[in-house]
């Protein structure tokens, strides 16, 4: 029992007003879904049912492809300046209604009110504001007249950032001219039909933005539809494989954004304690729930005690416990799937030989929880330094040179993210210049911007989110 | 009832100043005729004071919350609108004629708004140097700009003359001559909109008696005017700026990327890339 | 050589060795900001809020030091550290009074031996800029004048030209005059400026025998900061994990209130860890503050917001 313990300190949900029932948003307004099939989304940290939600069948995606398609005629009569104010509009309305998207996401997805609320909601208006400030400039984005949107495009986001990534992908699409069909994650789809009460609010044109729920089978179809001209996709590279695979003959446009298995790199003259605050930000923001996750941490071998001292004594000042908490660090793990995953996965690493050090603290009775935990004692070659948890689990490798460092980093499949501690500027940009990834973070962790482009290499995918080259992503060279 | 009438005053670090001299000028409407202030050079000497400070409140800001900023003066406008459809009615444009100045505005108005954090995007970049040298072309507003405005009734060209060196974080000193009542009127909806005081401020007056000290003053960087000078100004202003070095640009394209070129200043930073 | 917490130190710390931590101190400044960030979104209510305002009033120094202060302004002061709050007596007396060396004795007489201590500023408070034989007067005068703690400010004119040897011996010097009193050395961290510096300054500090290091003389503009007691913290941690001494902190100059005292105790908790939590290891050097909080614990109490009036002058 601690001397002074902090009080509960709830973030009340009365401002949120969850329907029982939820159907599609097509062609500017809410419609009765063909599909007869509903699914139950739950809130992870209590086991609650929030809502039904409707498992989108072929017809479903079929009239949201179709509106989108219509919406297209309309949407490239709209004059970019015009198309601008419609994004300004949304993101002025969603700082307006920030905490009731911050406390409604953090009920649907488990994650502390403190990161919804500080983190994803600001960056989700910031986007907004971001690109449709790019709707009128499209012309001297890259110096060229003859680049035009796809016209319809399929967006399968994911469940860790939900409004977050819809921001990503909803706001450069309609920025640059295209209409949308979004999909969101099968356990959190609350905030995305939230989103679309908005849209009709600002009177964005019908069949700009359409939303159909539903599970992998809804994604499939939207993926397969023939209406589409590009699909943009963020999830798990297994899905990714996949969908890149189904696309085929079909000349249409793809993006992917990927899993990651992040190199935290520390050298031994690093800000040794802000880099453990980087190294614990790195891993265990979000539950682990990041695609760039620094998930190992690759320490050079004559610090590796001190770090790890440091290291464990600053997981044990993390706080487990109910998301709507402000108190709260870490939340619930997303899903029942997730969780038996974390735990299998570090029981191999246990069985391996690896040595397993989690935090002592008390999880809630219900929910889905996993306590912070840190492997020493790792070879490259046991299964939790190379396969993707998504959990709160860091795994430690240790390096002796600079180029071993980058070695190790560079062996994996994945290629989203990196990171580099040392307080020597040459040594930053030499390592960056060898690290195989979409984005290296120096003497910082998880900062993110919708200026800055976002995307990996390898088999973290391909295209960028973000910046003047995320416009890429939905502009297509006429030729 | 007795109308009251406004009186309209400079727009100076943020606060409503008549000119220290006492002066004012007349400009006559259809309706209506308004006393001026005639901005003194002990006036502008005030307002570049102001703007130096200006400029470093306004950088303080992310270019976030510029974006930001510049957008509201657009609501503010939207919201206004009525208003400023009349004054343009009075100086002798049709009504439609009026909205569509304001249709212009607006739009203008939003497109430099998105601009303000993403120029560095389009301006700046890394520079591809033979060794092992990191090197990145940063690029940074020029500090305190003096624009004079063109004599057209139009708000939008109002706009485009103080816009582009705002909106990339210059502090700038807007003067107007003929149509100053527009200028000043709009300097209600700029102080709304959250602008830092001395970013951006707004004077009337006769050019011609100013310029030579203006066109002498240290720390004013950079002069632009929207509006043709004759010979013989041009000549002065040269030969003043020359002294310090002053950048002086002579109706500066109004469009796109080009209208923000001429304020940027680019500072080159290399790093040794090694072990 | 022992301090107040009855620990035991081999005092001084050599100076080989105390060179060898400074070599080591590296900081990323935007690092230590977002640490404090976060620290700040900690949202403390109810029984947990009660609890840290009655931790800042036992650890409140009340302080005055201006030129004016005369034996009748400190006896005011002197009285109200000792019962912040007549009206309450669940209400802690404050930790100590602060005045300069004249008004030592008359601050004795009223605290006695109660728990309330009187510290003294010396070693020519607040500049430093005299001869270390002056320092040395300044701060033998207070203690036999009865002060029982001893803050005194460090060389920062030594710091900034580079003679970090001659900071540590004058510290090394001023604690041997204290004797067994408690010494807190002030480091100015608004002239520091840089973390790195005010790490390097805290640790010369502690290797050099202090029993507490202090941000603040609280008469510059710039006085302590979260960030700064950040620093301070990890310098702490650090000196313990190698000699096993724990030091305090004291934060001063610019804590206006309650809200702004609880952060503080944030980093504590989290940074140090909760046996810190306690006078003997923290300290908030006040004048305004300690109003703030007995206006805050009188509304947790009573449920209604307070004025001023209803508090006696201190």
């Amino acid at each position: 029992m601690d001397k002074w313990e902090y009080s509960e300190s709830i973030e009340s949900d009365s401002i949120v007003s969850i329907k029982s029932k939820y159907g599609h948003f097509i062609d500017g307004k809410f419609s009765t879904p063909n599909s007869k099939k509903y699914l139950k989304t739950v809130s992870p940290s209590t086991e609650e049912v929030l809502a039904s939600i409707s498992v989108g069948n072929k017809n479903d995606v079929d009239s949201a492809v179709n509106s989108a398609k219509e919406g297209f005629k309309i949407w490239s009569k709209t004059a970019p300046s015009e198309r601008a104010k419609y994004l300004y509009k949304l993101a002025r309305l969603i700082q307006e209604r920030s905490r009731e998207f911050a406390v409604l996401e953090s009920m649907d997805g488990g994650k502390p009110i403190k990161e919804s609320r500080d983190f994803d909601l600001p960056q989700v208006a910031a986007n907004f504001f971001y690109f449709a400030g790019w709707a009128d400039k499209l012309d001297i984005s890259w110096g060229t007249k003859e680049m035009k949107p796809y016209g319809v495009v399929g967006q399968i986001i994911p469940w860790n950032f939900p409004l977050l990534m819809l921001a990503w992908k909803v706001a450069p699409a309609l920025a640059t001219g295209n209409t949308v069909v979004l999909k969101p994650a099968e356990t959190t789809p609350l905030t995305a039909l939230l989103f679309a009460e908005l849209c009709e609010e600002v009177g964005l044109p019908k069949g700009v933005f359409n939303l159909v729920t539903g599970d992998g089978t809804t994604g499939s179809e939207l993926v397969n539809h023939e209406g589409i001209s590009k699909i943009a996709f963020t999830g798990s590279t297994s899905v990714g494989k996949y969908i890149q695979n189904a696309v085929g003959e079909r000349d249409i446009g793809l993006t992917l954004e990927l899993g990651g298995k992040a190199a935290n790199i520390v050298y031994n003259d690093a800000a040794l304690d802000q880099a453990v605050e980087g190294v614990v930000n790195g891993i265990f923001f979000n539950q682990g729930h990041v695609c760039c996750a620094g998930s190992r941490l690759l320490l050079q071998e004559d610090i590796h005690d001190e770090f790890i001292n440091k290291l464990e004594k600053r997981m044990q000042t993390l706080r487990v416990g109910n998301p709507l908490d402000k108190n709260t660090d870490i939340g619930a793990i997303n899903s029942k799937e997730q969780l038996d995953k974390i735990t299998s996965l570090v029981n191999e690493g246990v069985n391996d030989g690896g040595e397993l050090f989690q935090i002592e603290c008390e999880l809630p009775s219900e929910g889905y929880w996993y306590r912070p935990s840190l492997f020493t004692n790792v070879q490259p070659s046991y299964n939790i330094a190379r396969e993707e948890i998504f959990g709160p689990v860091l795994t430690t490798l240790t390096f002796r040179t600079p180029e071993e460092a980058v070695d190790i980093a560079n062996n994996t499949e994945y290629g989203l993210s990196a990171g580099v501690w040392t307080e020597k500027g040459s040594k930053i940009l030499w390592t960056a210049d060898r690290l195989d990834a979409g984005v290296i973070w120096a003497n910082t962790f998880n900062k993110f911007d919708p200026s800055s482009p976002f995307g990996g290499y390898k088999e973290s995918g391909f295209g960028r989110e973000g910046g003047r080259h995320g416009l890429l992503s939905y502009l297509k060279v006429r030729s | 009832m007795t109308e009251i009438k406004k009186t309209y005053k400079n727009y100076v670090d943020g606060k409503y100043v008549r000119s220290e001299s006492g002066k004012t000028y007349t400009v006559e409407l259809k309706s209506e005729s308004y006393e001026l202030p005639l901005t003194s050079k002990k006036d502008l000497r005030d307002a570049v004071t102001s703007s130096k400070k200006g400029f470093d409140s306004w950088n303080k800001l992310s270019q976030y919350n510029r974006t930001q900023i510049i957008y509201r003066l657009s609501e503010m406008l939207e919201g206004n609108r009525d208003s400023y459809v009349e004054l343009l009615v009075d100086h002798g444009l049709t009504k439609s004629a009026a909205n569509k100045d304001i249709d212009n505005a607006i739009n203008t108005i939003v497109w430099y708004a998105g601009l303000a954090d993403k120029w560095e995007q389009l301006t700046g970049n890394l520079n591809p140097v033979d060794g092992e040298f990191f090197n990145i072309s940063h690029q940074e507003p020029l500090g305190v700009v003096f624009t004079l405005n063109s004599d057209e009734v139009s708000i939008d060209k109002l706009i485009r003359s103080f816009l582009p060196s705002l909106s990339i974080g210059c502090s700038v000193i807007s003067f107007s001559e003929k149509n100053a009542v527009l200028s000043l009127k709009l300097a209600e909806d700029v102080n709304n909109s959250d602008l830092p005081s001395g970013s951006l401020n707004l004077l009337s007056g006769d050019f011609t008696k100013v310029f030579d000290d203006i066109s002498r003053h240290v720390e004013i960087n950079a002069l632009a005017s929207y509006k043709k000078l004759n010979k013989e100004s041009l000549k002065t202003i040269n030969e003043n700026a020359s002294t310090s070095v002053k950048r002086i640009f002579h109706l500066p394209s109004e469009d796109g990327l080009s209208s923000i070129l001429p304020f940027i200043e680019t500072k080159t930073v290399w790093h040794p890339k090694g072990r | 050589m022992s301090n107040i917490n009855g620990q035991t130190l081999t005092s001084p710390f050599s100076w080989a060795s105390t060179i060898e931590l400074l070599d080591g101190v590296k900081v990323d400044e935007i690092g230590v900001k977002e640490r404090v960030s976060s620290l700040s979104t900690r949202s403390i209510k109810r029984e947990s809020k009660l609890q840290a305002l009655n931790y800042v009033v036992s650890m409140c120094d009340l302080t005055t030091l201006e030129g004016e202060d005369t034996e009748g302004k400190v006896l005011q002061m002197t009285a109200k550290a000792m019962r912040p709050d007549p009206t309450d007596d669940d209400v802690p007396s404050a930790a100590a009074v602060c005045v300069y060396p004249s008004l030592v004795s008359i601050a004795k007489e009223m605290t006695g031996d109660s728990n309330v201590k009187v510290a003294s500023v010396s070693s020519y408070f607040p500049s430093g800029q005299v001869p270390l034989e002056s320092k040395l007067l300044d701060t033998k005068y207070a203690i036999d004048e009865g002060a029982d703690e001893i803050d005194i400010v460090i060389n920062r004119k030594a710091f900034f030209e580079g003679d970090y040897r001659k900071v540590f011996d004058e510290i090394v010097a001023l604690k041997e005059a204290c004797k067994d009193k408690h010494l807190k050395t002030i480091l100015e961290v608004g002239e520091l400026r840089t973390y790195e510096n005010i790490k390097k300054a805290s640790l010369i500090s502690l290797a050099a025998g202090s029993d507490f290091i202090k941000t603040s003389t609280g008469k510059i503009p710039n006085g302590s900061s979260k960030e700064a007691c950040l620093v301070m913290s990890k310098a702490v941690y650090e000196f313990k994990e190698i000699t096993g001494f724990s030091a305090g902190i004291k934060v001063a100059g610019g804590i206006r209130n309650a809200k702004d005292a609880i952060r503080y105790l944030i980093i504590v908790k989290e940074e140090l860890g909760e046996d810190w939590l306690d006078a003997n290891y923290f300290r908030f050097g006040a004048s305004s503050l300690l109003d703030d909080v007995l206006k805050q614990i009188r509304k947790l109490r009573t449920n209604a917001y307070q004025s001023s009036y209803y508090f006696p002058r201190g």
